[in-house]
């Protein structure tokens, strides 16, 4: 494995530490555009290479895949290279090793825009299951407005994505003024300064065989005053992990989301406290479509339940992390009836800053730190899932609510991380 | 009669009072060369853990300690140092070693000068680093205690286990009973009362735990085994469901 240092300078091919099986100094080729795909199985490699030819039916494009077949294909546009694709932590979205290998595929060829698509290995594997329109405008984006990093924008459900829409979403949006509805990508298209950027900050990861780590390549570019955009991915749906067989899945799942989204707020803390301004100011929602609230389902009687087990026993952690008057809060939380179950957003906005301060502090264990908030997030599901009532306009009113709850709360997050001891009881 | 009485009784207390002065003549001495080499140790320790404070703080020990751990693990020793610095702990480390090598060279002084044989020494110093030993196990569990205690809490919390907190406590106190029994025992103190005392205490935590487990979950296994006799058990997914997955989706995603 190599180590050697990095440099900022594009001209200079730089070796990043590799991931897995070096690719093959004998094929090298050079193209504009780099795609990188996971693992797929043999049999579905072409139907791959198929939408990608039909994407860029006048390009020479370089595909890096794992296994790639040494005869040539039937594409002659494509010229295929070996690739290890590494699988996160949580299995579906792209890790460190994906950014770090891609970007020594891009210096080695001298590509200047990369396609990285995500670990859903057997969804790709499916017939047309690459969708070319999406491919093409991740790219036209890429190129035509000089854009750093672009993503696609799936189409949720309103009881979708809800820790997206609780945590993710929001704390991206008001911490490092990125707009961007899925700020993990399962699926990415960078210039090769930002792949470069990113192969350096991967670099710690990689050496400590840390390759699945997760990375946030967004906060990674408004950290580096990159720019980043979104595409429609039109009806595609977001993969998405199986769901968890039990309890614990869950908590693993969401600890290890959680507890990386709070490193890296922690990691670029003095970006974000100095960050003003990035953001227009954010624009009460209209009050949204008159509906009936949804009577508590035994879902949300479940996450309901939950919270209040909490609420009687983890008063001892809480009080480490949580201010009184938020404590307070909860408590009043716990005695509504399931019918009644309302969360604020800026409650909501207050705890997660709270914890992801404790994070920072090392207040207590972290695992504990994140188990403890779990019941928390329920609470907020719970409410939300009321809120909403099955309601897509509803579902982006409440998510855009919660942003604009944590924006306006950051003033909060900045004072405690400024002086953690004045808010402690 | 009365007189020649009075005299034996006044000579009989003049001589113990003698022979106590002495003994708190010959005693003195070593209590003082005791303290001396204590107060002189830890002043030792003092100066030197400052100056490996200093040390480690100019060559950055905590970042560069941090900066081997990958992001988002919880490091072992920053996770087990007090302030979450392990600058600190080998600060109070160096700081608490003087010490105790200030407590064996003071009692080694204290039997110098207090007597011929080296009786007190051979019997004190041993039992000096017993009872290091027993504090040190002590510390760590009570610590082990409490990090176990939270484990079970917040798990069963979050498993919607309603005893949760009966659980983590039963936690708590089995560790904190088998602590306490290894500790005494370390310290030779009634040894076969305390593991006799121990063998029964634990026994019954556990007989408690398992009893009100069992009677709390039986339900619950009722249900799990009725399910596992209808039908068999599938095999756990390894693979991601396809974006094609026709089966009926789960109502809420999480992710």
């Amino acid at each position: 494995m190599s180590s050697t240092p990095l440099t900022a300078d594009a001209t200079q091919p730089t070796a990043y530490p590799e991931s897995g099986p070096t690719p093959a100094p004998a094929r090298r080729s050079t193209a504009e555009l780099l795609i990188c795909l996971p693992a797929l199985a043999p049999d579905a490699l072409p139907h791959a290479l198929q939408a990608i030819a039909t994407a860029f039916p006048t390009e020479s494009v370089l595909v890096a895949c794992a296994h790639a077949p040494e005869s040539p294909t039937d594409f002659p546009s494509l010229d295929l290279i070996p690739y290890s694709s590494a699988r996160s932590d949580v299995g579906w979205i792209l890790a460190a090793g994906d950014y770090a290998a891609a970007a020594q595929l891009a210096l080695e060829h001298n590509a200047r825009a990369i396609i990285l698509l995500g670990g859903d290995t057997a969804a790709l594997s499916a017939p047309n299951a690459l969708d070319p329109t999406l491919l093409r405008s991740l790219i036209d984006c890429l190129r035509s407005k000089n854009i750093d990093l672009v993503l696609p924008r799936f189409a949720v459900g309103p009881n979708d994505a809800l820790v997206n829409s609780a945590l993710l979403y929001p704390l991206s949006r008001a911490l490092f003024g990125a707009d961007i509805r899925f700020p993990l990508p399962i699926d990415a298209a960078l210039s090769a300064r930002l792949a470069q950027r990113l192969g350096t900050s991967t670099q710690r990861l990689m050496a400590l065989n840390q390759g699945s780590t997760l990375l946030w390549p967004v906060a990674e570019s408004a950290a580096a005053g990159f720019s980043v955009r979104e595409v429609s991915a039109g009806d595609a749906v977001p993969p998405t992990p199986p769901p968890p067989q039990t309890q614990a899945d869950f908590n693993a799942l969401f600890t290890s989301v959680a507890g990386s989204l709070f490193n890296d707020i922690e990691t670029k803390s003095s970006f974000w406290q100095r960050a003003r301004g990035m953001y227009a100011p954010s624009v009460q929602p209209s009050s949204p479509p008159p509906i009936a609230e949804l009577a508590a389902s035994p879902e949300i009687h479940s996450m309901i339940e939950t919270f209040r087990l909490a609420q009687d026993n983890l008063q001892e952690i809480w009080s480490l992390v949580l201010p009184p008057q938020s404590r307070l809060a909860l408590k009043k939380l716990s005695v509504l009836s399931p019918d009644a179950f309302t969360m604020e957003p800026d409650l909501w906005a207050r705890v997660v800053y709270d914890f992801a301060l404790a994070y920072h502090l090392r207040t207590l264990n972290r695992s504990h730190l994140l188990g403890a908030m779990t019941p928390l997030y329920f609470a907020w599901v719970a409410s939300y899932l009321r809120f909403v009532a099955d309601d897509a306009s509803r579902a982006a009113h409440a998510i855009e609510l919660t942003a604009a709850a944590f924006e306006n709360e950051k003033s909060y997050i900045v004072s405690r991380w400024r002086w953690p001891d004045r808010f402690n009881p | 009669m009365g007189h020649q009485m009075a005299q034996q009784i006044s000579a009989a207390l003049r001589q113990s009072i003698h022979r106590i002065v002495l003994v708190l003549a010959s005693f003195l001495p070593g209590i003082l060369a005791f303290l001396l080499a204590v107060i002189v140790f830890a002043l030792i320790g003092w100066g030197l853990s400052a100056l490996i404070r200093r040390l480690l703080i100019a060559v950055r020990f905590d970042e560069r300690l941090a900066s081997r751990e990958a992001p988002g693990s919880t490091g072992i020793i920053t996770e087990w140092s007090p302030s979450n610095s392990p600058t600190v702990l080998a600060q109070r480390t160096t700081f608490w070693l003087l010490v105790l090598a200030g407590i064996a060279v003071g009692i080694s002084a204290f039997d110098a000068s207090y007597a011929e044989d080296s009786r007190y020494s051979i019997f004190l110093l041993p039992y000096v680093a017993h009872v290091a030993g027993a504090i040190l196990i002590l510390l760590i569990g009570t610590l082990v205690a409490r990090f176990l205690a939270r484990s079970v809490l917040i798990g069963a919390v979050n498993a919607q286990l309603q005893y949760a907190r009966f659980l983590s406590l039963g936690i708590k106190w089995l560790v904190l009973v088998l602590t306490a029994a290894m500790v005494l025992d370390h310290l030779n103190i009634g040894s076969g009362v305390v593991e006799l005392a121990f063998g029964i205490l634990f026994g019954g935590i556990v007989l408690t735990l398992s009893l009100a487990i069992g009677l709390g979950s039986r339900d619950l296994v009722s249900r799990s085994i009725e399910k596992t006799m209808e039908k068999p058990a599938a095999p756990r997914p390894t693979e991601i469901p396809t974006r094609t997955d026709t089966d009926t989706p789960p109502r809420l995603r999480h992710f």
